[in-house]
């Protein structure tokens, strides 16, 4: 006899929970491949390949959520756990106050699948080691490097949704990362300089399409000449801010308030609430005119571009600012009724088949404007231009913020001077994205993905991709990120 | 609701751990092999706005396998544990290890060695379901109704079994369990904070830290904004422990001999003030200590910073072996304290404070600089002003800029070790401490 399909599992378990007088069910049946490998000083330190299947049932008794997963998937364990989700949404229901009501949300039956032109999972491992310890090499073979690491990862997601309202979605969702870092010593210092390709649905084409090796000898060239490179002096300067730098700075102060059920206190025992308070929607000034942030789970290769998200409601596209102001929020079926919305704009996410899902920021990222590069720094006086990630912190409503970056130029005049180091700015939300006063047109546009944005008790990893062209900020507080400042 | 614990399948047993661990061994063809299990099944009530948001149980199972051929190596993982899957994964970990380069860092599976045994499930939390989870959820929420405030938070508990065995004979295993709560009790604007974690569930005092949540709450009412600056400060234990989390993850070896660490030429010196120690006590019945670590080593008493002499760093084993460090402690247990005769209790420190600010928790610290080791983060969930011996308001909430190797250098008073957590560091005891200077760098608009 045949192993029963995934199809029968999902049978099963709804057939289960048919019976219990439940509302709304989902099963999620995952299996998910991940390949890692790491090198760390001219050596691989780690090559990991993980297998992870299971599936999670969610249902909705009397208006709460129960929910039960295992990693056991047999004919005796999937009615067991959907039972089991069952006894636990009725407990819940038992001390529940508010019923939760769902978005309607069509029925959908589809499959999803990432194009890919190369499947990283077929690549022989050989050549992947060997990119990684030939970058690493040209990473060390610049003087003054004391560390360098590089790595390369990959998934692959199988995954199935089926509703009790009769959705049926099939996913063969792919992505992939690579990187490279080297650290300078300099006189009692250190500084470390990164080159990352963006988190994409795409296949290995995605690490064969950078060159590493020229990226890693420009990375290697820029962290000696910033160990060495002068400490900025406090003060007030302009930023213009490169569009990975860009991906983290509206990932924390623009996609972690448009939560709603941050917004709605959910979050408020962790991750925290948010300034963007439901009377603000369609009022509140965010930013200048020239910031206009959004929201696409459409856009091929992006991590939120999924099809469908864990709700089953299908992806979209839809404005969080528009012309400066606050118009939207990223919801689910659960928490879009809150607020009136008669559908979810389908960011319900889990990070695997053994949480439940939650609302998740989508694809937001800032709208081209019509300036040049150069023409942003141009009109500059007495600037910073800062590429890359560096420190980050943001209060629990999103409000007071403090990035750092990986690299950073001083821009003089109208014109991008030599590196500096130890740059730190901050500011309150609102008030940087009003001191917005130019972003780059659509050919300097890029786009970077998340994979460990963390939210929820217990914690789950999010997914999604913030795209930018550069942006210019006047007058932003710059101060000193060492002990004398 | 009539689910318990009980109705789960049971979780790997030790015999289990050894039947399947001797499949992959006895078909391994490779130099060394290693087998790890890690049989995990928790749960979680999850409240807001003073209902159960999310109810959740969920149990993952997982086998990893390592081989080395020479110094070629590497790992797969599976939760499958069907006979099939495991031989499968063997094959995938051997394909790996053939074709990887040589890692001049591998070094062999440790040798066999008895490991410490400790309580490390308790029977309480090891039969506590989502009946136990949700009649404690549902006791901080009736204390918050009843008093006309909001709670926010969790209760969990879970039970994992794990293992590791290697072809040389190593073979632990141990049974581990805790049990969490954290609550944030919302009065309008203002927010207050309680948090614990505990090898026993019925040790998480429910009542109390919900009376002590909904005091802070409505204490932090009417926050008045102060300007940034440099102030003493009265740190809570969970504030003490943030920072501390951030000075002992750059306790790492590798990066102290490579120089590109806070630490660099520091050993042997005095980092802290010289009255702070800090240990590993594995065996404290308030500390989560285990029996032995990831790479098969044992967890066992050891002293960290001795009266602020750093006198021990974090080695992974490649670095241990070429410093001749023999033995290689842990820490995951860390007990930090001060020398001298401390104050009875928090209130103490504020009675004896003439002007300070009293910080309940710190959030979102992250490092600005490593090489001083600055750290950035806001505080959280009650901060107050402390003038003449008493609390006289609530203050709006601050940015921090300060490294904890210049904040610890000097400490004013001190309470006995407490229990810590908070939302992004394991668990600790420290004390509360008063500190003579603290830089708040900015401030936020609540």
């Amino acid at each position: 006899m045949s192993d029963p399909t995934w199809d029968e599992f999902a049978e099963l378990a709804l057939k289960r929970i048919a019976k219990s007088g439940a509302e709304y069910a989902d099963i999620r049946i995952q299996d998910s491949s991940t390949e890692h490998i790491e090198g760390e000083d001219c050596r691989i330190s780690s090559v990991r390949d993980a297998r992870d299947i299971g599936f999670g049932v969610r249902v909705l008794y009397h208006g709460a959520w129960g929910f039960a997963a295992s990693s056991v998937l047999s004919l005796e364990e999937v009615p067991r756990v959907a039972g089991l989700a069952v006894e636990i949404a009725r407990g819940s229901a038992s001390v529940a106050l508010e019923k939760v009501r769902l978005a309607s949300e069509p029925v959908h039956r589809d499959r999803i699948v990432t194009p890919y032109r190369i499947d990283p999972f077929s690549v022989p491992l050989e050549k992947k080691t060997d990119l990684l310890l030939n970058t690493m090499e040209v990473l060390q073979r610049q003087s003054g490097i004391a560390r360098s690491s590089a790595s390369l990862w990959a998934r692959r997601d199988r995954k199935l949704f089926v509703s009790t309202e009769g959705s049926h979605l099939v996913f063969d969702l792919l992505a992939g990362q690579g990187d490279c870092t080297a650290t300078a010593l300099h006189e009692g210092r250190f500084a470390s300089r990164s080159f990352n390709t963006p988190h994409l649905r795409k296949g290995f084409e995605l690490i064969e399409e950078a060159d590493f090796l020229r990226e890693a000898s420009r990375v290697a060239n820029q962290a000696v000449e910033k160990v060495k490179a002068p400490a900025v002096d406090a003060g007030q300067y302009d930023l213009v801010l490169d569009p990975e730098h860009l991906s983290l700075t509206i990932h924390e102060s623009c996609g972690h308030p448009s939560e709603l059920d941050r917004a709605l206190g959910y979050e408020a025992n962790y991750a925290g609430t948010s300034f963007l308070t439901t009377e603000k929607r369609g009022t509140f000034c965010y930013g200048s005119r020239h910031v206009n942030l959004v929201a696409d789970n459409t856009e091929p290769e992006t991590l939120a571009a999924t099809g469908y998200d864990d709700d089953g409601v299908a992806c979209q596209k839809w404005d969080i600012v528009r012309n400066g102001i606050f118009v939207g929020y990223c919801t689910n079926r659960e928490v879009a009724p809150k607020i009136g919305e008669s559908r979810s704009c389908g960011s319900n996410r889990a990070d695997g088949w053994g949480n439940i899902p939650m609302v998740r920021i989508a694809n937001i990222g800032l709208e081209p404007g019509e300036a040049t590069r150069e023409q942003l720094i141009a009109d500059v006086k007495r600037g910073v231009y800062i590429e890359g990630h560096g420190s980050y912190s943001i209060d629990q409503r999103r409000y007071n913020f403090q990035f750092g970056g990986d690299a950073f130029w001083l821009i003089e005049n109208g014109r991008r001077t030599h590196m500096l180091r130890d740059v730190i700015y901050h500011g309150i939300t609102p008030e940087f994205w009003n001191n917005c006063d130019g972003v780059a047109d659509r050919s300097f546009r890029r786009r970077y993905g998340f994979i460990t944005c963390g939210k929820g008790q217990p914690g789950q990893s999010g997914w999604m991709t913030h795209a930018a062209a550069p942006a210019r900020f006047r007058q932003v507080h710059v101060i000193r990120g060492e002990e004398s400042s | 609701m009539t689910v318990s614990s009980g109705t789960w399948p049971k979780m790997t047993g030790s015999d289990e751990f050894r039947f399947l661990s001797d499949l992959v061994m006895t078909r391994s063809s490779a130099d060394h092999t290693i087998v790890r299990l890690r049989d995990h099944h928790a749960g979680t009530t999850r409240f807001a706005n003073n209902q159960v948001i999310q109810n959740v149980d969920a149990r993952r199972g997982s086998l990893a396998v390592t081989v080395a051929f020479g110094g070629r190596h590497g790992t797969v993982g599976t939760t499958d544990f069907t006979a099939g899957a495991i031989q499968d994964v063997l094959a995938r970990a051997e394909r790996i290890a053939r074709v990887s380069p040589v890692d001049p860092e591998y070094l062999p599976p440790p040798d066999p060695c008895i490991f410490p045994v400790r309580e490390t499930a308790k029977p309480e939390t090891l039969a506590a379901g989502p009946v136990k989870r949700l009649e404690y959820a549902n006791e901080a929420i009736g204390h918050c109704r009843m008093e006309n405030l909001m709670a926010a938070g969790i209760v969990s508990s879970s039970t994992t079994a794990v293992g590791i065995a290697t072809g040389n004979g190593l073979f632990g295993y141990e049974r581990r369990a805790d049990a969490k709560f954290s609550l944030t009790v919302q009065a309008g604007d203002a927010t207050g904070w309680s948090a614990t974690a505990h090898r026993s569930i019925d040790h998480l005092k429910v009542q109390e830290r919900t009376l002590a949540a909904i005091a802070k709450a409505k204490r932090g009412r009417s926050a008045r904004e102060m300007p940034a600056g440099r102030y003493p400060v009265i740190l809570e234990p969970a504030a003490v422990a943030g920072l501390w989390a951030w000075l002992i993850w750059a306790l790492d070896a590798k990066s102290y001999v490579k120089k590109t660490s806070p630490f660099a030429g520091k050993l042997g010196q005095a980092i802290v003030d010289e009255r702070l120690t800090l240990k590993n006590v594995p065996d404290h019945a308030d500390l989560l200590g285990e029996g032995f670590t990831h790479e098969g080593l044992p967890s066992t008493d050891s002293l960290w910073i001795d009266q602020g002499i750093l006198t021990q760093l974090a080695y992974d084993r490649f670095t241990a072996k070429a410093h001749g460090v023999k033995s290689i402690p842990t820490l995951e247990a860390p007990a930090l304290s001060v020398e001298g005769p401390p104050a009875h209790s928090i209130q103490d420190l504020i009675k004896d404070t003439e002007r300070a600010i009293l910080v309940s928790n710190f959030w979102y610290i992250r490092p600005v600089n490593p090489r001083d080791l600055m750290l950035t983060g806001m505080t959280r969930d009650g901060t107050f002003l402390v003038e003449k011996g008493e609390v006289v308001s609530a203050v709006k909430n601050f940015r921090f800029h300060e490294s904890p190797l210049q904040v610890f250098r000097h400490i004013n008073m001190w309470t006995s070790p407490m229990e810590a957590v908070n939302s992004e560091t394991g668990k600790m005891l420290v004390p509360a401490m008063a500190l003579p200077q603290f830089h708040f760098s900015s401030v936020t608009r609540f």
